[in-house]
C-alpha cells in the first residue's frame, strides 16, 4: 500500500511537470530564470578575463535611501577609472531583518566579494571557517587601511579570532558620537548655572519642574526623559561611573576586573538615584513607555530640559524647538560630579566589524582590497566626500553643497569608516546651517572632555552565544524598569545580581575576562 | 412586518453602537491622511490629530512624482491580480475532490495537508527549496510558493461539501463529468465563499512582503510593502543616513503616513465592490448533507 | 500478545490491504478526473511544503550555518533539553498559553457575533459600509496599532482623560502587568474583528430565504430565526474556523506581542515567538527556535487531533 502510494505521488509529480513545461506562464518563469542565471555566469567570466576591469560585488546594510547603481553610473564609472575595479551594490531588502538576510547569504553560500558584517556574522564565519585572514593580503593591496587604522585597533581585531588572526576590518570612531543634551535658555529661565554637582543637578531639574522654564504658564516640563527599555538616558548612569551604550548595560573595569556594568555598585546607586528622581516627577513618568516618535515630539514641542542624543542629528529637532521658543538653545552638559564615583561618556571607539572578506570570494580578493584602499586613501577624501558634481553635491558660489539623498536617486557607495575630529568638523559643517555650526561644535568639546573608553570596547557578541537572555539585557530592563517605577524596592536589585549571575551572567563573565587578558 | 418595542430598541442600540466602533476604525486613517497633508514640524510634533495642520502638498507632490514607487505600485498590482487568479484556481482543483465522497483517498490526503498547516517548515530550508525551483529573483517568487492557502481550501472544501447531493444526481443525468460538475455547477453555486477567497488572497498578495523580501535581490522587482517597510526601520538608523535631508516640505514621518496611504487605499476599495456577490449568492438552499 | 495471533493479523491485514488496493485502482479509474484535478495541488504541496519541512531535522543538530544541513553535528535531544531547561520556560509556555486562551474566549466568538449584528441590519447602504469600516484596522501593521494603543493609554491620552472626567487619578495602563492581557485581546479583536466577519457574512449569504420565509409563518421573532436557522447554518463554517484555529493555539504570532509588551510586562508577556526573536534572530540559534516550533506544532496537532475527533461525531471533521 505504502509503495503504491509513493508510486502515486511520483506519477503525479512527473505529470505536472509534463504539464508545466507546456504550460506558458512556467515556461517564461524558467525563461527569465534562465537569463539571470547566464548573467550571473557572464560576470564571473568576465572576472576571470579582466579584458577591462574587475567587478567586485560589495555588500552592505543600511544605506539609506536610492536605487542601486547601475554600471554606467557616474561614481561606478569614476572609481573604476581611478582603481579599475567595478563595483557593483548590493544591500538588504527595506523591511528586512539585517541579521537574518545575512544569515540566508550564508547558508545559500551566495556570497558576495566584500561585505559588512552585522549581527555578529562575522563570528559565524570566522569560527566555521567561511572568513579570509587579511593579515597578509592587507599591506599588500591596502595599504591606506593597513595605515590609517591604529595598531591597535588591529590588536583588538586579532583578539577577537580563536587564531589570533585578522578577519575584519573594523570601524574606528576616534570622538563620542553621543552626548548629555541641555536646554541651556532654560538654564537661562531659571537663573541658575550649568550643574556641576549631582546635587546640583537635580536641583536644576527641580527648578525646571517648578518655575516653567519654557514659558507658556503650564507645568508640563519633564525635567528630564528617556525611552522605553530604559533606552537613551545613559546621562543618568554615566554621572555614576557606569558604562551605557543608549540603555544598554557595557564591559568596563569593575571591582578590579572586566565585570557587567549592570550588576555593579555604580549601576545599583545610579538605579536608587534614578527611582528617587521618577518619584519626584523630575524625570518623565512616561519614560519606560515612550517610543521613539513620542520621545521625538517632547523633545521638539520645548517639554524636555535634560536628555541623551547624537548631537551630530539635532538639526531637525533643533529647527522644531525654535518654531515654538525662538530662544532655544541646546548645550552639553559636562558629567556632574558625584561623590565616590567618576562619571564618564561610555565610548567605542575600535573593533567593530566592518569589513571582511569570505573564503569563497579569495580569487577576487586583491580587488576587493583595492577597491577598498581607494576609500581609505587620503588623497581621495575630496571625492569620498562630496562624490561627482551635480548627483552627489552641487556647486554654489564656487563651495560645494552636498544634495540631499532621494528613493529614486543611485546611492553613492561608501567604504571608509573613520570618523575622527576632521572628518566630524566637515560633516557638521555640511548638514547644519551656519549659525548652528558652533553650538554643536561646543556640544562635542564638552563630551569630548567627558568621554573614555571602556574596557570592553570591540568585544566579539561570541561571548553570549547561548544565552540570549543576557545578549538582549531582558533581565536587566525588567528590574531597573521595575525598581525605577516603584513597583519593586532597591533591594530587589541584589536579587537581579544573583539570577543574572544563576542565568549565565556568570559563565559570560568568564568568557568576557579570558578574551580581555588576550586582547590587553 | 411588524416589530416588537424590543425589537425597535435592539434596533437602534444596534445601529448605535456599530456607528461609534466604526468611527474609531477609520479614525486612525483619516489621522495619517491628516498628517501626510502637514508640515514635518507639525507631524514630527505630534500637533495633527485629526485636521492637518500647516497644510501642504509637499508631501504628495514627492510620492506621487516618484517612480520607483509607481513602479512597485505596478508589481504589486500585477501579482494581486495573476496571483488571486492563478491561487483560486488551483484552490478550487484541489478543494473539488478532496469536498467528494466517492474520492477514496480524500482522508489520507486532507490529513497530510493540515498537517502543513501545523508544522511550519524552518525559514532556511524553505528559503533553499525556493531557491533550488529556481524562482530566486523571479516575480513569480511571490506567487508559486503561496500558491494554495491551506486555510482558504478547506473554507472552500467546506462550502462545496454544504451543497446538496441532489444536485449531483441531475446533473449526472444530464451526462455532467467531473469537470463540467465543478466549473458549471459548483462555481456558479459558490460566489459568495469565491469573493470571499478571491478577497483573502487579493488582500494576501498585495500585502506581500516576506516572500519578496527572501527572494528579491533585485530592487526592480520590489512590490509596494518592502517601500513602506523601508520608513520602519529603527529610525535612529535611518536619522544617521539622512543627516543631509536640505530643507523640505516633507520628512519621514510625513512620508511614512502618505505611503501608507497610498499603499492601503486600493486594496480596500475592493471589498466594496465585491460586497455584491455575498447578496446576490443567496440562492442556494444549504442543506447540511 | 501471542505469536500466532500476530501472524494472522498481519495476513489479514494484508488481504485487505490488497482488497483496498483493487478498491483504490477501481476508484481511480472511474473517478479519473477527481484524480486529475488533485495533482497540482499534491505537487504543491510537496515542493513547497513538505520538501522544506524535512528541514526540521536541524531541531536535532547543532546546526551550523556555514556548514550546511549535511556536515552540522547532530545533538540528539539538546535542543530539547536547553529548551525545557530554560529557567523562564515556564513563565514563557504559561503566558503564551492564557493568551491563546484568552484570544480563543474572546477573539474567536468575535467575529460571530458581529456577523449576526450586521444581519440585523436592514439599511443596505448602511451594512455595506459599515462592513468596509470595520475591516480597515485589518490594513494597519501591528506597529501602528501599538503606536495607538500606546497613545490612546498615555498619560494624556484619551482613556486617562476620561478617568479625569471623572475624577479618578491616571493609570499607565500600559506598564501594569494586570491590564496587559485584556489590552492584548481588544486590540486584536478591534483590528481583526471585521476582517473575521467576511467568511461568516459568506455563511450567511449562502443560508436559503425561503427558510426564514418559513419561519415568519411560524411566527418566530427575530430572535428566534438567528437562534434556530442563522446560527445552526453557520455551524459547519465556525467548527471548521474554530478547527483551523486550534491547531496554531500555541503560536499567537510575534508581532502584535512585541510591539505592546515593555519590559515591566515581561512576567506576563513574555511570549514563546518574543524569546525565539531573542534566541533566534538576534542570535542565529536556529536549532533551537526549530526544537521550539516542533514542540508548537505537536501540541496544536495534539488539540486539533482531540477536537477534530468530537468534531467528526457530528460528520465536521476536518478529515
Amino acid at each position: 500500500m505504502k509503495k503504491k502510494m509513493f508510486l502515486f505521488f511520483l506519477s503525479a509529480m512527473m505529470l505536472l511537470l509534463l504539464l508545466a513545461v507546456g504550460c506558458s506562464d512556467d515556461s517564461t518563469t524558467s525563461e527569465t530564470d534562465e537569463d539571470n542565471q547566464s548573467t550571473d555566469s557572464d560576470t564571473t567570466e568576465q572576472e576571470g578575463e579582466t579584458d577591462e576591469a574587475a567587478t567586485v560585488t560589495v555588500f552592505k546594510s543600511h544605506i539609506g535611501k536610492g536605487t542601486i547603481p547601475e554600471s554606467d553610473d557616474p561614481h561606478v564609472q569614476y572609481v573604476k577609472e581611478n582603481t579599475g575595479v567595478e563595483y557593483q551594490l548590493e544591500t538588504t531588502p527595506p523591511g528586512s531583518e539585517p541579521a537574518e538576510y545575512i544569515n540566508l547569504m550564508v547558508a545559500s553560500k551566495d556570497f558576495p566579494d566584500i561585505l559588512r558584517p552585522i549581527g555578529g556574522v562575522e563570528q559565524t564565519l570566522i569560527t566555521q571557517g567561511g572568513a579570509l585572514a587579511l593579515d597578509d593580503l592587507l599591506p599588500k593591496y591596502a595599504p591606506n587601511v593597513w595605515e590609517r587604522i591604529p595598531e591597535e585597533a588591529w590588536n583588538i581585531v586579532r583578539s577577537a579570532s580563536p587564531d589570533g588572526k585578522i578577519y575584519y576590518v573594523p570601524k574606528v570612531y576616534l570622538i563620542p558620537e553621543r552626548a548629555a543634551l541641555l536646554r541651556q535658555d532654560w538654564l537661562d529661565n531659571v537663573g541658575l548655572d550649568m550643574p556641576e554637582t549631582l546635587e546640583e543637578y537635580k536641583e536644576m531639574l527641580i527648578a525646571f519642574r517648578d518655575q516653567d522654564p519654557n514659558g507658556n504658564g503650564e507645568q508640563d516640563e519633564l525635567p528630564t526623559s528617556g525611552r522605553e527599555f530604559g533606552r537613551w538616558m545613559d546621562h543618568l548612569f554615566a554621572m555614576f561611573g557606569v558604562a551605557m551604550w543608549e540603555g544598554y548595560p557595557e564591559w568596563d573595569i569593575y571591582d578590579g576586573e572586566i565585570n557587567y556594568a549592570g550588576t555593579s555598585d555604580n549601576m545599583k546607586a545610579a538605579i536608587s538615584f534614578i527611582r528617587e528622581l521618577y518619584d519626584e516627577k523630575l524625570l518623565d513618568n512616561e519614560t519606560f513607555l515612550n517610543k521613539g516618535d513620542v520621545w521625538t515630539a517632547k523633545i521638539n514641542n520645548n517639554l524636555v530640559g535634560s536628555w541623551y542624543h547624537l548631537p551630530a542629528n539635532l538639526r531637525d529637532r533643533y529647527a522644531a524647538m525654535k518654531e515654538g521658543d525662538e530662544n532655544a538653545y541646546v548645550a552639553g552638559m559636562p558629567m556632574p560630579e558625584v561623590d565616590g564615583y567618576d562619571g564618564f561618556i561610555t565610548q567605542k571607539s575600535m573593533g567593530e566589524p566592518e569589513w571582511m572578506i569570505p573564503v569563497a570570494s579569495e580569487e577576487n580578493a586583491a580587488n576587493a582590497l583595492k577597491l577598498l584602499d581607494f576609500f581609505y586613501d587620503p588623497a581621495n577624501a575630496d571625492f569620498i566626500q562630496y562624490g561627482i558634481e551635480g548627483v552627489q553635491h552641487e556647486v554654489v558660489d564656487g563651495e560645494k553643497r552636498l544634495l540631499p539623498s532621494s528613493d529614486d536617486k543611485p546611492i553613492a557607495l561608501g567604504m571608509l569608516n573613520l570618523t575622527t575630529d576632521e572628518s566630524m568638523e566637515v560633516r557638521i559643517k555640511n548638514s547644519f546651517p551656519e549659525d548652528q555650526q558652533q553650538m554643536v561644535r561646543d556640544i562635542f568639546e564638552v563630551s569630548k572632555a567627558d568621554a573614555r573608553r571602556i574596557a570592553g570596547d570591540g568585544m566579539p557578541s561570541t561571548v553570549y552565544q547561548g544565552y540570549p537572555d543576557i545578549q538582549s539585557h531582558k533581565l536587566f530592563q525588567e528590574y531597573l524598569t521595575k525598581i525605577v517605577i516603584g513597583e519593586w524596592p532597591i533591594d530587589k536589585f541584589d536579587e537581579f545580581v544573583e539570577e543574572w549571575h544563576q542565568a549565565g551572567g556568570e559563565e559570560v563573565t568568564q568568557r568576557v575576562q579570558e578574551w580581555y587578558d588576550t586582547a590587553k | 412586518m411588524k416589530q416588537t418595542l424590543g425589537e425597535k430598541c435592539f434596533q437602534i442600540l444596534n445601529y448605535a453602537v456599530l456607528a461609534l466602533l466604526a468611527s474609531t476604525m477609520i479614525a486612525p486613517l483619516l489621522h495619517l491622511l491628516a498628517v501626510s497633508f502637514s508640515s514635518p514640524i507639525a507631524a514630527d510634533s505630534k500637533k495633527v490629530f485629526l485636521i492637518p495642520v500647516e497644510f501642504t502638498f509637499a508631501t504628495w507632490e514627492h510620492i506621487l512624482q516618484n517612480e520607483v514607487l509607481w513602479r512597485s505600485f505596478w508589481i504589486t498590482v500585477f501579482i494581486t491580480v495573476v496571483g488571486t487568479l492563478l491561487s483560486m484556481l488551483f484552490t478550487v482543483l484541489t478543494a473539488f475532490p478532496l469536498s467528494r465522497k466517492e474520492f477514496m483517498l480524500r482522508k489520507p490526503i486532507m490529513l497530510a495537508i493540515v498537517i502543513t498547516m501545523i508544522f511550519n517548515a524552518p525559514m532556511i530550508p524553505f528559503f533553499l527549496t525556493v531557491r533550488e525551483v529556481g524562482l530566486m529573483d523571479s516575480i513569480w517568487a511571490l506567487i508559486i510558493p503561496g500558491l494554495i492557502s491551506t486555510f482558504n481550501m478547506v473554507i472552500v472544501r467546506t462550502f462545496f461539501m454544504g451543497i446538496p447531493d441532489d444536485l449531483d444526481d441531475a446533473a449526472r443525468i444530464d451526462g455532467c463529468n467531473e469537470f463540467r460538475l465543478l466549473f458549471q455547477i459548483y462555481l456558479q453555486l459558490s460566489k459568495p465563499v469565491l469573493a470571499t477567497i478571491g478577497l483573502f488572497y487579493a488582500v494576501g498578495y498585495w500585502n506581500t512582503f516576506k516572500t519578496a523580501v527572501l527572494f528579491l535581490r533585485d530592487p526592480s522587482l520590489w512590490p509596494l510593502q518592502m517601500r513602506l517597510r523601508a520608513f520602519f526601520t529603527a529610525e535612529e538608523e535611518l536619522a544617521a543616513v539622512d543627516l543631509i535631508m536640505g530643507d523640505f516640505d516633507f520628512n519621514t514621518t510625513t512620508l511614512k503616513a502618505a505611503t501608507i496611504i497610498f499603499a492601503t487605499v486600493p486594496i480596500v476599495l475592493v471589498y466594496p465592490y465585491l460586497q455584491k456577490y455575498f447578496v446576490k449568492g443567496a440562492v442556494l438552499g444549504s442543506l447540511k448533507e | 500478545m501471542g505469536g500466532k495471533t500476530q501472524q494472522v493479523f498481519t495476513q489479514r491485514s494484508k488481504a485487505l490491504d490488497r482488497l483496498n488496493q483493487n478498491r483504490l485502482i477501481r476508484n481511480i479509474r472511474k473517478h479519473w478526473m477527481l484524480y486529475l484535478m488533485i495533482v497540482p495541488g499534491i505537487v504543491y504541496y510537496i515542493i513547497f511544503k513538505y520538501i522544506p519541512l524535512l528541514g526540521s531535522v536541524i531541531a536535532f543538530q547543532d546546526f551550523q550555518i556555514f556548514k550546511g544541513f549535511l556536515d552540522s553535528p547532530w545533538v540528539g535531544l539538546d535542543n530539547f533539553k536547553f529548551l525545557f531547561n530554560y529557567q523562564d520556560f515556564h513563565e514563557v509556555l504559561r503566558n503564551t498559553a492564557l493568551i491563546a486562551l484568552y484570544q480563543l474566549l474572546f477573539q474567536f466568538p468575535a467575529p460571530i457575533i458581529l456577523a449576526l449584528l450586521f444581519n440585523e441590519i436592514r439599511l443596505l447602504v448602511f451594512k455595506r459600509t459599515l462592513q468596509s469600516l470595520f475591516y480597515l484596522p485589518h490594513f494597519l501593521s501591528w506597529v501602528v496599532v501599538g503606536g495607538i494603543v500606546f497613545e490612546l493609554l498615555a498619560q494624556e491620552g484619551i482613556i486617562n482623560a476620561l478617568r479625569e472626567m471623572v475624577g479618578l487619578a491616571p493609570i499607565l495602563f500600559m506598564q501594569e502587568e494586570a491590564y496587559f492581557r485584556t489590552i492584548v485581546v481588544i486590540s486584536g479583536i478591534w483590528k481583526e474583528v471585521g476582517w473575521g466577519t467576511i467568511i461568516y457574512l459568506a455563511a450567511i449569504t449562502a443560508i436559503n430565504p425561503s427558510l426564514y420565509e418559513a419561519a415568519v409563518i411560524d411566527g418566530a421573532n427575530r430572535l428566534k430565526q438567528t437562534m434556530y436557522i442563522t446560527l445552526p447554518l453557520m455551524l459547519p463554517t465556525i467548527t471548521v474556523l474554530f478547527l483551523l484555529n486550534i491547531g496554531n493555539f500555541l503560536e499567537l504570532g510575534f508581532d502584535q506581542i512585541y510591539n505592546l509588551l515593555t519590559p515591566m510586562t515581561y512576567s506576563v508577556g513574555d511570549i514563546i515567538e518574543t524569546y525565539v526573536y531573542r534566541a533566534g534572530v538576534l542570535q542565529g540559534q536556529y536549532s533551537l527556535t526549530t526544537a521550539i516550533g516542533l514542540f508548537q506544532s505537536v501540541i496544536g496537532f495534539a488539540l486539533l487531533w482531540i477536537f477534530n475527533r468530537l468534531a467528526r461525531k457530528s460528520e465536521q471533521g476536518l478529515w
